[in-house]
């Protein structure tokens, strides 16, 4: 289910009085927000930014009468929370076993038989591995790692993905009510 | 303050029982923990973890670089996963 646009970005307040703005970046690298090209926004006008400081970027407005400059705060501020757009198609193509999370959300998650699961709802990572979550109407959420043996296989052309649930061990029932503490010495030894 | 070196790092004692059975088994299977404080130990690299966050149980893959951490640390109370824009999921 992918979306023909991904919101990078939003413009925040003017940025003093010579037309340039705040832009909040969503993108991985705030700074490539400029590399995708001419950006669009809700109404479908194009922009083009360009830095000028951390976070402040000089926008230009780009119509079929040419290019116009935003040159004063007021312009600037006629500006505050537009959303900016690129088209999906202009995103590089990942590499190998990669996979960009926009086109990841919303896809059918079905189990080794064919059953759905529900659809990937959003895409985590905590610094520990990707993981997955899968909501379906009246479950509770199911995460699974996105790893190989979890996920077997991805097919964004048919929408869906393969999974493979892992088995889960619950640490419950034999889950002392004391703590141990494992010496270093122990341990090496 | 920092913990004692004498003490070595705390762990909850039945994680090390769930990582032994776990790796045991050779499944591909997920240990459902709710203990947030405990110390990433070496022999827990390559077991994948559910760590409860207070909401459900996101899964932790150990690798080297998280030894000394507390599990904890992966698995956020309070979250916003923000905007997906261009961001990339590498399939482990």
């Amino acid at each position: 289910m992918a979306q023909t646009r991904i919101l990078l970005g939003v413009i925040g307040r003017p940025h003093g009085v010579r037309g340039l703005v705040r832009v909040v970046s969503y993108a991985d690298d705030p700074a490539s927000l400029v590399a995708y090209g001419p950006l669009s926004d809700d109404k479908g006008r194009r922009l083009r930014l360009a830095w000028r400081g951390d976070g402040i970027a000089a926008v230009t407005l780009l119509s079929d009468a040419g290019p116009v400059a935003v040159a004063d705060r007021d312009a600037a501020a006629a500006l505050v929370n537009t959303r900016l757009y690129v088209e999906r198609d202009r995103l590089p193509p990942p590499d190998e076993d990669e996979y960009y999370v926009t086109d990841l959300i919303g896809l059918a998650a079905e189990d080794e038989a064919g059953r759905p699961l529900g659809r990937i709802r959003a895409v985590h990572d905590y610094g520990a591995g990707v993981s997955l979550e899968i909501a379906a109407d009246g479950a509770p959420p199911l995460l699974v790692p996105f790893t190989r043996a979890a996920v077997p296989s991805v097919d964004l052309a048919a929408g869906h993905v393969r999974v493979h649930p892992p088995r889960v061990l619950a640490a419950t029932e034999d889950a002392p009510t004391d703590a141990a503490t494992v010496s270093l010495a122990e341990d090496a030894a | 303050m920092a913990r004692s070196v004498w003490k070595g790092p705390f762990v909850d004692g039945y994680l090390l029982n769930k990582a032994d059975a776990a790796r045991a088994s050779g499944r591909n299977e997920i240990i459902r923990i709710w203990s947030r404080r405990s110390t990433i130990l070496p022999q827990f690299v390559g077991l994948t973890f559910g760590v409860y966050n207070g909401h459900k149980f996101l899964p932790v893959q150990v690798t080297e670089n998280m030894v000394g951490h507390k599990f904890g640390e992966f698995s956020p109370t309070r979250t916003f996963s923000g905007h997906a824009a261009d961001r990339k999921a590498k399939r482990g």
